[in-house]
């Protein structure tokens, strides 16, 4: 279980990332974190013919405020995210999704952008950055492109992110004070990957309650599901205290989403009837982190 | 004999090497100039080899051969089966004419490095034409069904119906006759480091020299010699440290390919399994399905069985049917079942060959068995608990034999039963069970006892070989004080994480009255100095019963010598003498005494001290078999294992109805394995092999789709469980010592892993009972549990 | 830093290892397991899957529990190794190895020196695990011999080890 054989760049600095991924490396690989990447060539499963090692472009770690947003490098590995105090105080939502990523030596060398760009509909940073309503900034020879998390992924593996461009940060919103919020991961094992995942966010926005509702695992990229969003904002908006009357119309309405979705992975009632029972067990978890602050 | 080692928790001296990371594995062992060798495996259930075109591989830079079905036909005769066929088949190192499951080599290189032998791999261009594969193995019993092997004109490799005591009679006087189905999925221990090898092949004498962690030497020996042309002489083998056998570890096949491949080069040639390798093509524990109907009187004895048993040995042309004798000589479990009918089939198909692996068909019996003593409990509406005591062999009665013929030496089973309630809190369980119900939780509580049987007894293949191809069980071991008095130990069987070297220095240590650091064990086997026969190696957890008789036999015999060389000195009679603190002595006047160093001195050096008949050194050698090995009797009754060890295991699972989800709360484990030599070890292995069940209960399953394709080539889909899902284990223990064995040990490695499924699936149902869901398949998957019980509320 | 342009023929790479410096060259593709066992010798990183899930050739990569079988040699140039091999100062056991002896943590000891850098790695981060914390840390790495129960038992008394006595190097 060997790789085949590449051709092996190091990039020292973003500018030389794309000028080799314009010029010599044109067609290559970039390699971030490897952890999917790397065990996909040992397979054989994925041969390219050259590799672009960004992992020498250490100023693309980061994690930092800025303007209101958290700002995290492409090139942060997961660790640094789950240690981060910044990430636990200003996004607990990420800060608990970190310990549930792989295994602790998958996550010392996995990266964000990585994690995005590799865009496995099982992966839980996704999931959880299109709840957080992140914005994706990408590079090209060209100049930068931004992209909301929702818009980025569209397939399974699958981004808008083009073969001559690279994921350089994603800013996240700072929610209003006073939010909601959940992740809910079901996997075989503890580190797997999810069979079904919910994260769910709610806030207040303009003096509106909002909420965001996505799923993953059982669809081929992070899913909306709007008509719970919409569902729970009226309730909350009327400050009611009876989400748990709503608790299984929210379950059947994921569930249904899901289902008429196009971006339903495979017919599974199972993972159908999982996301929905997640979906509606992460609410009730937000909710009453949001009844209770 | 003083026994200040033996039974005593002496830390496995063995783990200081392994915890600084100097492992002897076979992956370790290099030599210079040796090549590395990759396989080229069918990428078709089955398929005929139309063509095999490798002359670009052979011009790949780095290449030093390459071989395929074809050419091994001409450098090997084909691996001859264990038990007899009609027609000799072509079953070579690699494909030949065919490829018959995924995996299957079909052509191999040598190269300067793995990744070159790998590049040159994608040279080779094969055609194949894909033939229909045989996957279920009831289909492919059935006239019609694609065939493995033409000449043998059927898949169906064996196929016999025993019957023991008044089947009949017993079925038409039961009250109750209670039938279910049960199935078990492949699975396979996967030892952590995968199978591997090395042959030197030196055509000047001619001569092979093996090394590799095949665990089964005595018998890998002849297989090889015989496939190669080459007598016994002809062949070193040696093992140095395994990273973890568990039965898997067994593959001649691949032996002789690496020969062969060294042959063709001229050189040493490595082969190691990468993971995906190890899990298509090495082993996999037969899967099946047993139809089981027993009888039960009005008051819940359990009378007779009826077994249709069918085993899917996969492409397994080399060894089949041990998976069906183990359940045959077992079936009856701890129980006093009084008549049998097995009617057992080993079937041919196109997957990966069956073969050992812990627990050799016992999981299955257990399953089989334990699951149904509960639904006969369900059924009559008794309790589990009592329904098992009562029918269980009482220890009053033992040395029991079953009507198979298997005897159970020893072992108190209510004991086993009482002490695994007390441990699990069986009696508080029902008010917790149904407070959490009232919370919306569903709790459950599974219990399974079993016998763990060890050491083979060869005799028992007769029942399938009709052959006398070999009998009884053995195990050699050698003891050799040296020239400085320190004490040196070669073993036949040194183990794969056992512990055995440090047993092995207990034993000798006490029997030799020195200090325990005074002994050394090799951790190697190698054929020229070590002892051995057919039954060496490390299998069927014989250490107790075979391994210990051997190490002491060798211990005394260097004993007696000992004796009487210091008698001769020191000018006492022997029987006045005693071994003790590294000293032959006087028992009356301790302080009289000729140290062993003294006694080595005159042994090796001063040979002229010695009694003019006494052969110099103090070395002994002995093969010990065990008395009680026995032939198959006319009504075909046959000891199968000889020493028997038992468990109880008792799982608190909760089930996440919604989701299917199980959650082992709590586990319990009361284990009786006779006499132990070394707690520590003993701990160690209960815990290991329980993993195991669980691990074949809740995860592990290799999965073949319709057309035989395997779908679990990767860890990443083949599930082990992990620190996070095996949970803690409280553990209890009994000694009931066999009285049949030297220290009267019995067998620890696969008691875990035998009743784990049972109890947990048991504890399923249980935390399930008023859904009334049933399961008779393995494992139980998020998604089976949540089909089940959607399908329970849905009738 | 001049991008490396690779082709043909190996990489320059130098690198320290158990606090020896080593310079070589290695081809870009060889897994950093295979560079440290087949070119420099430290058979004690194991490989048990090569596709990175089962942690037996876990090393410490700048202090960070890695799975070697999964990172290029190449892009180890410049890092500081640690091995099973380098962890005791000559008789005397790194405080996680002593306590792996003394609870049989391990039985064919295969998957050992992952193990014992996956608890290094735990106990460098939380002085005091809780069990779940001790279990999940070492959710990476298989072990097919003990059940885990021995191996979480002596990375509870390493830590308890390490917790009361002064600090081990």
């Amino acid at each position: 279980m060997k790789p085949a054989p590449f051709r092996y760049y190091r990039a020292g600095s973003l500018p030389q990332a794309l000028e080799l991924l314009n010029g010599a490396a044109e067609g290559g690989k970039l390699l971030a974190g490897g952890q999917s990447l790397v065990p996909l060539m040992n397979l054989r499963l994925a041969r390219p013919e050259a590799l672009i090692d960004l992992n020498p472009i250490r100023e693309l770690s980061y994690i930092r405020s800025e303007n209101g947003e958290i700002a995290i490098g492409a090139l942060t590995r997961h660790r640094e995210m789950e240690f981060s105090a910044l990430i636990a105080r200003e996004l607990p939502v990420l800060g608990a999704v970190m310990p549930q990523i792989g295994h602790p030596a998958i996550r010392n060398r996995g990266t964000l952008g990585g994690s995005l760009a590799h865009a496995d509909p099982a992966a839980e940073l996704p999931c959880v950055l299109t709840a957080l309503d992140a914005k994706l900034i990408m590079v090209g020879s060209s100049g930068e492109r931004v992209a909301r998390a929702e818009d980025f992924f569209i397939g399974t593996y699958t981004t808008t992110l083009s073969d001559h461009e690279i994921l350089k940060e994603a800013r996240i919103p700072l929610t209003e004070a006073n939010a909601g919020w959940s992740f809910l991961e079901f996997s075989r094992r503890h580190g797997d990957f999810a069979l079904a995942e919910t994260a769910v966010l709610l806030f207040t926005k303009d003096g509106r309650a909002s909420a965001r509702v996505v799923v993953g695992g059982s669809v081929d990229r992070p899913l909306r599901v709007r008509s719970v969003e919409t569902l729970l904002e009226n309730e909350l908006a009327r400050n009611s205290n009876s989400i748990e009357n709503l608790l299984p119309e929210i379950e059947r309405l994921t569930v249904s989403e899901v289902q008429n979705s196009e971006a339903a992975r495979e017919d599974s009632e199972y993972l159908r009837n999982l996301t929905g029972v997640l979906a509606r067990r992460a609410v009730k978890e937000a909710v009453d982190r949001w009844s209770q602050p | 004999m003083n026994s200040p080692w033996t039974g005593k928790a002496v830390h496995p001296r063995e783990d200081r090497r392994f915890v600084t990371g100097r492992g002897q594995y076979l992956p370790n062992v290099s030599f210079p100039k040796m090549l590395h060798a990759a396989i080229l495996r069918s990428i078709h259930p089955h398929a005929r080899i139309v063509s095999i075109d490798v002359t670009e591989a052979q011009k790949f830079p780095g290449v030093a051969c390459v071989l395929t079905g074809e050419q091994a036909t001409q450098m090997s005769r084909p691996l001859r089966s264990l038990i007899p066929l009609p027609v000799e088949v072509p079953y070579y190192c690699l494909a030949y004419e065919k490829a018959r499951y995924v995996g299957e080599p079909v052509a191999a290189v040598a190269a300067t490095n793995r990744y070159v032998a790998e590049d040159a791999l994608e040279k080779i261009r094969v055609e194949y034409e894909p033939l229909p594969a045989a996957v279920d193995p009831e289909a492919s019993m059935k006239p019609g069904a694609p065939l493995l092997f033409e000449p043998l004109g059927s898949n169906l490799l064996w196929h016999d119906c025993f019957n023991y005591g008044e089947v009949d009679e017993v079925f038409r006087q039961a009250a109750h006759v209670v039938r279910e189905r049960f199935l078990i999925q492949r699975y396979s221990s996967t030892p952590l480091e995968t199978f591997g090898c090395i042959a030197a092949y030196d055509p000047s004498r001619p001569y092979l020299t093996l090394w590799t962690n095949d665990q089964r030497p005595g018998q890998a020996m002849p297989i090889i010699a015989h496939s190669l042309g080459l007598a016994h002489t002809q062949i070193r083998f040696i093992n140095s440290d395994i990273g973890g056998g568990f039965g898997n570890k067994r593959k001649p096949p691949y032996l002789v390919l690496a020969a062969v491949l060294s042959k063709l080069s001229g050189r040493p040639v490595q082969f190691i399994e990468d993971r995906r390798e190890n899990l298509m093509a090495l082993v996999h524990a037969c899967n099946g399905a047993m139809d089981l109907e027993v009888a039960v009187s009005e008051d819940g004895q359990l009378l007779g069985l009826k077994v249709r048993d069918i085993a899917d040995e996969g492409a397994n042309v080399l060894n089949p049917t041990v998976h069906s004798l183990l359940k045959l000589g077992n079936i009856t479990n701890c129980y006093t079942i009084r008549a049998v009918q097995f009617d057992g089939y080993s079937v041919m198909t196109n997957k990966c060959p069956s073969g050992a692996n812990r627990g050799i068909g016992k999981p299955f019996m257990c399953f089989a068995l334990e699951r149904m003593v509960d639904e006969v409990a369900r059924r009559l509406g008794k309790d589990r608990i009592e329904l098992r005591r009562q029918n269980l062999v009482s220890p009053e009665s033992m040395p029991h034999t079953s009507p198979t013929g298997s005897f159970i030496d020893s072992g108190n089973f209510p004991e086993t039963l009482n002490k695994l309630v007390a441990l699990i809190g069986y009696d508080s369980f029902q008010q917790e069970q149904a407070k959490a119900r009232t919370e919306g939780r569903w709790l459950g509580l599974g219990l399974a006892l079993a016998v763990e049987p060890s050491t083979s007894n060869q005799s028992s293949y007769i029942l399938t070989t009709k052959k006398r191809t070999a009998s009884g069980a053995a195990e050699a071991a050698m003891v050799r004080v040296e020239s400085d008095g320190s004490v040196q130990v070669v073993l036949g069987d040194v183990g794969s994480g056992q512990g055995h070297q440090t047993a092995a220095a207990q034993i000798v240590a006490d029997e030799l009255g020195v200090d325990f650091e005074r002994v050394h064990v090799s951790p190697y086997f190698d054929s020229l100095v070590s002892p051995w026969l057919y039954t060496t190696g490390n299998y069927s957890n014989k250490f107790s019963g075979t391994d210990v008789g051997a190490i002491q036999g060798a211990a005394r015999k260097v004993r007696e010598k000992i004796i009487t060389l210091a008698a001769h000195l020191l000018s006492l009679p022997p029987q006045e003498l005693e071994l003790a603190d590294g000293a032959a002595r006087s028992k009356k006047e301790p302080h009289n005494r000729k140290t062993l160093e003294e006694l080595a001195h005159v042994a090796y050096r001063d040979l002229l001290a010695l009694p003019p008949d006494m052969e110099p050194a103090l070395e002994g050698r002995f093969y010990y078999r065990p008395a009680i090995a026995n032939l198959p009797d006319e009504q075909r009754r046959v000891r199968n294992q000889l020493f028997v060890s038992n468990a109880g295991h008792a799982a608190v699972v909760e089930v996440d109805i919604e989701t299917g989800k199980i959650s082992i709360l709590k586990y319990a484990i009361v284990h009786d394995c006779g006499t132990v030599l070394n707690p520590v070890i003993v701990e160690g292995l209960v815990h290991g092999a329980t993993a195991h069940g669980i691990g074949a209960a809740l995860y592990e399953e290799f999965v073949y789709d319709e057309q035989g394709q395997l779908l679990t080539t990767t860890f990443v889909d083949y599930l082990k469980p992990t620190a996070v899902e095996v949970p803690d284990f409280k553990t209890d223990h009994l000694e009931s010592p066999s009285p049949f064995t030297p220290l009267g040990m019995k067998g620890v490695g696969e008691g875990g892993a035998i009743p784990a499924p049972a109890a947990l699936v048991n504890a399923v149902e249980n935390a399930l009972e008023p859904l009334g869901v049933r399961f008779s398949d393995l494992p139980l998957t998020p998604e089976r549990v949540w089909q089940a019980i959607r399908l329970a509320r849905t009738k | 830093m001049e991008p490396t342009v690779s082709p043909p023929g190996p990489l320059k790479l130098s690198l320290r290892v158990n606090g020896v410096s080593y310079v070589g060259e290695v081809e870009p593709r060889k897994t950093l397991a295979d560079f440290l066992r087949e070119d420099l010798g430290f058979t004690g990183v194991n490989l048990g899957c090569e596709h990175g899930v089962c942690g037996a050739c876990s090393i410490l990569l700048d202090g960070a529990v890695v799975r070697s079988c999964i990172l290029l040699a190449v892009q180890a140039d410049g890092s500081e190794i640690a091995t099973i091999e380098g962890l005791a100062q000559s008789e005397r056991l790194h405080p996680v190895q002593q306590a792996f002896l003394e609870h049989h943590a391990l039985q064919c000891g295969f998957c050992t020196p992952g193990m014992v850098m996956a608890a290094i790695d735990l106990l460098t981060r939380v002085r005091s695990p809780t069990e779940p914390q001790i279990r999940e840390a070492l959710s990476g790495n298989l072990c097919m011999c003990t059940g885990y129960t021995n191996i979480v038992r002596a990375v509870r008394a390493a830590a308890e080890e390490t917790a009361t006595s002064p600090k081990h190097e």
